[in-house]
């Protein structure tokens, strides 16, 4: 059981890190990135929301019934951010600002319906908060390196501390919005080339990119079928 | 407030998809055919502007009156599901060609940041039912640009040599940010 | 039918405690979050402007109706148990959205004691500089009206930031329009 609990919870990490290789969950990917501290923010209240709402959809999934699942999804879900934004106004006030909308827009973040409808919905309660915990933690370390990345050339600090040598000028353009759009491009690219890198070492066929947006998350490819038909 | 400013602002200065970060899922995943692009774009702005009424009219009649302004978060996005679930059934019986046209983007629609984005942030900027309308139409309309932009670039983009790591999502991003580089230029001419 | 029942009762049941558990978490931070307000947005700005008043100016706030409905929240400062001055915030558009700024009057004549920033959205590194030291010192003591120094006044912008020194200048201005409107009323309360 421990082993299995383990899996759920270290395929985040790496093999189906959230927005990097799943590439979902894209616009406070891009947008709270400015700095190494309010993305390590945004990923500290995403872990909050994923983990719980993994939990209680777990727990309550047989109770729903299939058709307003979706909509139970939601309920659930915008419960928790509400929650999250009473307690980060009351805890961490400075951070709130710092997000600004984008703590509210973590309930149509792909993450959380994606988990709930692929993850939470089917399994018990432990694996579906450990997948929420691992998805969150991976998601929190992506987002915190690609500010860190911004910062450190945007601005020459890292979590707001001087890093670089007096005589580096900072490139604004880092953390403006094309820094971000080029940023996470080239680490797409680059974990597309480390990967293609390690299957070949394996003797593997190199795997296709992975595909981008939600169109290839779960809630809304399954709710795209049934149009489609 | 200017109502030509206002366009100018949404649609070029604080382009909703390049300056704030908002609807990008749908900006990759649907940018890569001109016509899929077009659907979208244009779902997106009917949903949005339907969408800007009804928050704006539930934000003043009901969350402010009761005091329960902490639920808009709640309160907007179970109206956001439920109108795109009404506006999908209507259209599929009274407009079918329209349907026809829209229909599988509109499921798609709910989890797009752009919708509860914008009436977030309408109510934030505290506008009026009109100026708020007028913003929703320009700041789609904005997306649905960049989005058609997008799709004519990587349409291009098919017959060109990509390195194969930078292949699909990572060239698009870049794409987006030389794209969002040009976009700064507009900076200064509106707030 | 059974199934509808069951699916109205689980959804309302599910809205119910939600509502439930959300409204009692809003009652217990409450008091929280409107300290959090005051003590992370107008605090600073406040200590800026009056680095040596006796009193703490958050504390004693009061908000006063203006002719045209809006109300001001005007803070006061102390020194040697007098009234020398009353801080109000004010906005006006910038480069990148609204600029607030506490502005502080002397109560004694008509000038400013000083400013602080307290929101803003300019660019990094460029339109930020107007929240410097360099920059809000050269209000201190300025007397009415405050004018930028290409618009006859003292205040010199910063250069590169035209647009959000404009800003920061508009809202002081603002600012001075409401005071001046409210003097009568604001005195008589404290003195």
């Amino acid at each position: 059981m421990p082993g299995t609990l383990w899996k759920e919870f270290s395929k985040g990490l790496w093999k189906e890190l959230p927005p990097f290789r799943l590439v979902l969950g894209l616009c406070p990917v891009l947008a709270v990135t400015k700095s190494a501290s309010t993305g390590l923010g945004m990923g500290m209240a995403v872990i909050f929301v994923l983990a719980l709402s993994n939990m209680i959809i777990s727990l309550v999934r047989n109770m729903i019934p299939q058709k307003v699942r979706i909509a139970c999804f939601i309920v659930i879900s915008a419960s928790l951010v509400v929650a999250v934004e009473l307690l980060m106004q009351a805890y961490a006030y400075p951070l709130y600002q710092s997000l600004g909308i984008f703590v509210p827009l973590i309930v149509v973040n792909c993450i959380i319906l994606g988990r709930a409808e692929a993850f939470a919905g089917k399994n018990p309660v432990l694996p579906s908060l450990a997948d929420g915990l691992g998805m969150g933690l991976g998601y929190t370390l992506s987002l915190t390196f690609l500010g860190a990345v911004r910062e450190l050339f945007g601005a020459g600090t890292l979590f707001g501390a001087p890093v670089m040598p007096s005589a580096f000028e900072p490139f604004a353009f880092m953390v403006e919005a094309p820094g971000a759009f080029v940023c996470l491009g080239l680490i797409l690219a680059s974990m597309n080339y480390l990967n293609a890198h390690m299957a070949r070492r394996r003797g593997e066929e190199e795997p296709e990119n992975p595909r981008s947006g939600c169109m290839a998350c779960g809630a809304c490819s399954r709710a795209n079928s049934p149009a489609q038909q | 407030m200017d109502i030509f400013q206002l366009f100018i602002s949404a649609i070029f200065v604080n382009n909703i998809v390049l300056a704030q970060y908002l609807g990008n899922c749908p900006y990759l995943g649907c940018s890569k055919e001109r016509g899929v692009a077009f659907g979208m774009g244009s779902a997106v702005v009917f949903v949005t502007i339907m969408a800007t009424l009804f928050t704006w009219l539930i934000q003043t009649f009901v969350l402010i009156p009761f005091g329960i302004e902490y639920l808009q978060t709640l309160a907007f996005i179970l109206v956001i599901a439920a109108l795109v679930q009404f506006v999908e059934m209507f259209l599929k019986k009274l407009i079918p060609p329209l349907y026809k046209s829209l229909g599988i983007f509109l499921p798609l629609i709910t989890t797009n940041c752009c919708v509860l984005g914008i009436a977030l942030l309408v109510q934030r900027k505290q506008y009026s039912l009109g100026t708020s309308l007028a913003y929703a139409l320009a700041s789609t309309l904005g997306f649905m640009l960049a989005l058609l932009l997008m799709s004519g670039i990587r349409e291009r983009l098919d017959t060109c040599r990509v390195p194969k790591a930078l292949k699909g999502t990572p060239i698009a991003l870049i794409m987006a940010g030389l794209m969002s580089l040009a976009f700064m230029a507009f900076r200064g001419m509106a707030a | 039918m059974a199934s509808i029942l069951r699916m109205v009762a689980v959804l309302s049941l599910l809205c119910a405690s939600s509502g439930f558990l959300l409204s009692y978490l809003k009652m217990t931070t409450a008091g929280r979050i409107e300290e959090q307000v005051l003590t992370y947005v107008q605090g600073p700005a406040l200590a800026e402007v009056f680095p040596d008043a006796e009193n703490v100016p958050l504390t004693e706030r009061h908000a006063f109706t203006l002719p045209d409905g809006r109300s001001v929240t005007v803070f006061p400062a102390r020194k040697d148990g007098k009234l020398y001055g009353v801080a109000m915030e004010n906005s006006a558009p910038g480069f990148g959205g609204d600029i607030s700024v506490i502005t502080g009057f002397d109560a004694s004549r008509d000038a400013l004691i000083g400013i602080g920033i307290t929101t803003m959205k300019e660019t990094p590194g460029i339109g930020t500089q107007v929240s410097d030291p360099s920059f809000t010192t050269q209000f201190r003591g300025v007397s009415l009206p405050v004018a930028l120094s290409s618009g006859g006044g003292s205040i010199d912008a910063i250069s590169g930031a035209t647009i959000s020194s404009t800003g920061v200048v508009d809202a002081v201005a603002r600012a001075t329009e409401d005071y001046e409107t409210l003097k009568e009323q604001i005195l008589s309360r404290w003195q």
